[in-house]
C-alpha cells in the first residue's frame, strides 16, 4: 500500500482530535537557497518566543559541503537555546496531535522522484479534515496546503520523520516518558540550568517516579546550594526505589554538606551494600563522609 | 598472560575514559545522565562518543565548518547521536530546498491514483 497513514486517516479520524486547526500565529520565516533547515528552526524556535533569526541558525546547522542540514542536526541546535527538542513517532496522528496542541510540527520531505532525493525541512502549522489538507510554512511559501496523500508521500520518504521543540516547562502532548528522559538530558548536556531545572520539574509533574529524573532534579537543587529540597526530594526517591544506589549516593552527598555526617555515614553504608555499577563512586563518597566526619 | 594483561588495561581504561567523560559538575553526585547510561547500550554509546565526538568534528571540518563551529556543534549532539552521525555525514539526507515541479507531477499521480484506485 503506497500511503498507509493517510489511509488509516481517511478511514477513521483519531478520537479527540479536533477536524480543523490552524496556528496562525507561528511567524513566517521566509528561506533562502538551501535554508530550508534554518528557517524551519527558526520558525519553531520563535513561534516559542526565543529571540532567533534564520541566519544565526545557518551557523549552527548549514553544513557547506552537503548544501543542507542533518537531521541530527536539527535536533541538537535548539538545545543551545534552553529548548528540548524531540522526535516525534513515525506517525501521521502523533503529528496532528502535537499541531491540535498548539505546537508547530518540523517534518522532513523528499520532493525527489525515483532515483532523485530533493530533501526538505517544512513546518506543518494546520491542517483540516474536510479538505483532506495540512497547512505548511515552506520554503518561500507563507501558507502552502498540501493534501494529505501528498504530505504522505513527500514525509514517508523519511520514514516520517517530524520533530518539535518547546520550552522547559511544556511536554509534547505524544511523548514517551524514556524519549522524552533523553531529549530533556541531551538538553541538560549543554543547556542552561535554569532550564535543565525547568524541565526536570515538568517531567516530574508528568511521570513523579522517574528516578533518574529525581535524580537529576535533586542534582540542580544540590548545584545551587538548596540542598533542604534535594535532601527531601531524595528522601522521597529512596522511599519509592529503596534499591537506587544513585539516589542513596547523593541522598548521603548532600546530608553529609548539611553537616550531618552520622547520617550520611548510614545511608551510605545502605548503598555500598548493594554494590552494582555505580560502587566505585560510592566507595569514594563514603571515604569523603569518613574524612569530613574526623574533622 | 600476554591477553589476560591486555584486558585488564583495556577495562581500566574504558573505566578510566567513563570517569573522565562525565561530565562531574557536582563533586560527590552521580549525575542523571551517568543513571541514564548504565544499560549496556548507553554505557558502549557513552564510550564510543568520547574518541567519536573529536572524529565527528574532523569530519564536520572536511564538510566546510570551521575548528570551533565544528566543535560546538558537536558538543550539542547527544552521545547516541555521535555515535550514530560517525562516518555517515556524506550519506545522511541534507535538507535544503522544496521542489514545486516535481510536485505538480507527483499531484498528478495522485489524483490518478485516488480516483481509480479507490
Amino acid at each position: 500500500m503506497m500511503l498507509p497513514q493517510t489511509v488509516a486517516l481517511r478511514d477513521s479520524w483519531p478520537a479527540g482530535l479536533p477536524q480543523k486547526t490552524e496556528l496562525t500565529q507561528v511567524p513566517f520565516f521566509p528561506q533562502k537557497d538551501y535554508q530550508c533547515g534554518p528557517a524551519a528552526l527558526a520558525t519553531s524556535l520563535a513561534n516559542f518566543k526565543v529571540k532567533v533569526t534564520s541566519d544565526e541558525l545557518i551557523d549552527q546547522v548549514y553544513l557547506p559541503a552537503r548544501q543542507g542540514s542533518l537531521q541530527v542536526e536539527m535536533l541538537a541546535a535548539p538545545r543551545r537555546y534552553g529548548m528540548v527538542s524531540y522526535q516525534l513517532a513515525p506517525r501521521l496522528e502523533d503529528l496532528l496531535r502535537e499541531v491540535a496542541a498548539g505546537v508547530p510540527v518540523v517534518v522532513l520531505q523528499n520532493y525527489g522522484v525515483g532515483p532523485f532525493s530533493k530533501w526538505h525541512y517544512a513546518v506543518i502549522v494546520g491542517f483540516d479534515y474536510q479538505r483532506g489538507e495540512v497547512i505548511l510554512r515552506s520554503g518561500e511559501t507563507e501558507r502552502l496546503t498540501l493534501a494529505f496523500p501528498v504530505l504522505e508521500y513527500t514525509w514517508k520518504a523519511s520514514n516520517y520523520w517530524a520533530m518539535v521543540t518547546l520550552p522547559p516547562d511544556r511536554i509534547a502532548v505524544t511523548a514517551d516518558e524514556s524519549r522524552w528522559l533523553e531529549a530533556v538530558l541531551a538538553m541538560e548536556r549543554i543547556g542552561d540550568a535554569l532550564a535543565s531545572k525547568t524541565a526536570y520539574a515538568s517531567f516530574l509533574k508528568r511521570w513523579p517516579d522517574n528516578v533518574t529524573a529525581s535524580v537529576g532534579m535533586a542534582n540542580r537543587f544540590h548545584a545551587s546550594g538548596e540542598l533542604n529540597e534535594a535532601e527531601h526530594l531524595l528522601r522521597r526517591t529512596t522511599r519509592r526505589h529503596p534499591d537506587s544506589v544513585p539516589a542513596l549516593n547523593n541522598l548521603a552527598q548532600t546530608l553529609s554538606d548539611l553537616g550531618r555526617h552520622d547520617e550520611a555515614m548510614a545511608v551510605i553504608d545502605r548503598a555500598a551494600a548493594l554494590g552494582g555499577p555505580f560502587a566505585a563512586s560510592v566507595a569514594q563518597t563514603r571515604e569523603a563522609i569518613l574524612q569530613r566526619r574526623k574533622q | 598472560m600476554k591477553s589476560v594483561t591486555v584486558k585488564m588495561i583495556c577495562r581500566f581504561l574504558i573505566v578510566s575514559v567513563m570517569m573522565l567523560s562525565f561530565n562531574a559538575a557536582n563533586a560527590g553526585m552521580i549525575g542523571a545522565d551517568q543513571v541514564a547510561a548504565s544499560g549496556a547500550q548507553s554505557e558502549r554509546a557513552a564510550v564510543l562518543s568520547v574518541l567519536g565526538r573529536s572524529e565527528v568534528a574532523s569530519q564536520m571540518q572536511a564538510l566546510g565548518l570551521d575548528p570551533k563551529s565544528a566543535k560546538d556543534r558537536v558538543a550539542a549532539m547527544s552521545d547516541s547521536e555521535v555515535v550514530a552521525l560517525n562516518g555517515q555525514l556524506g550519506s545522511v539526507p541534507a535538507g535544503a530546498d522544496g521542489g514545486a515541479l516535481l510536485l505538480l507531477v507527483v499531484v498528478g499521480l495522485l489524483v490518478w491514483w485516488f480516483f481509480w484506485k479507490r
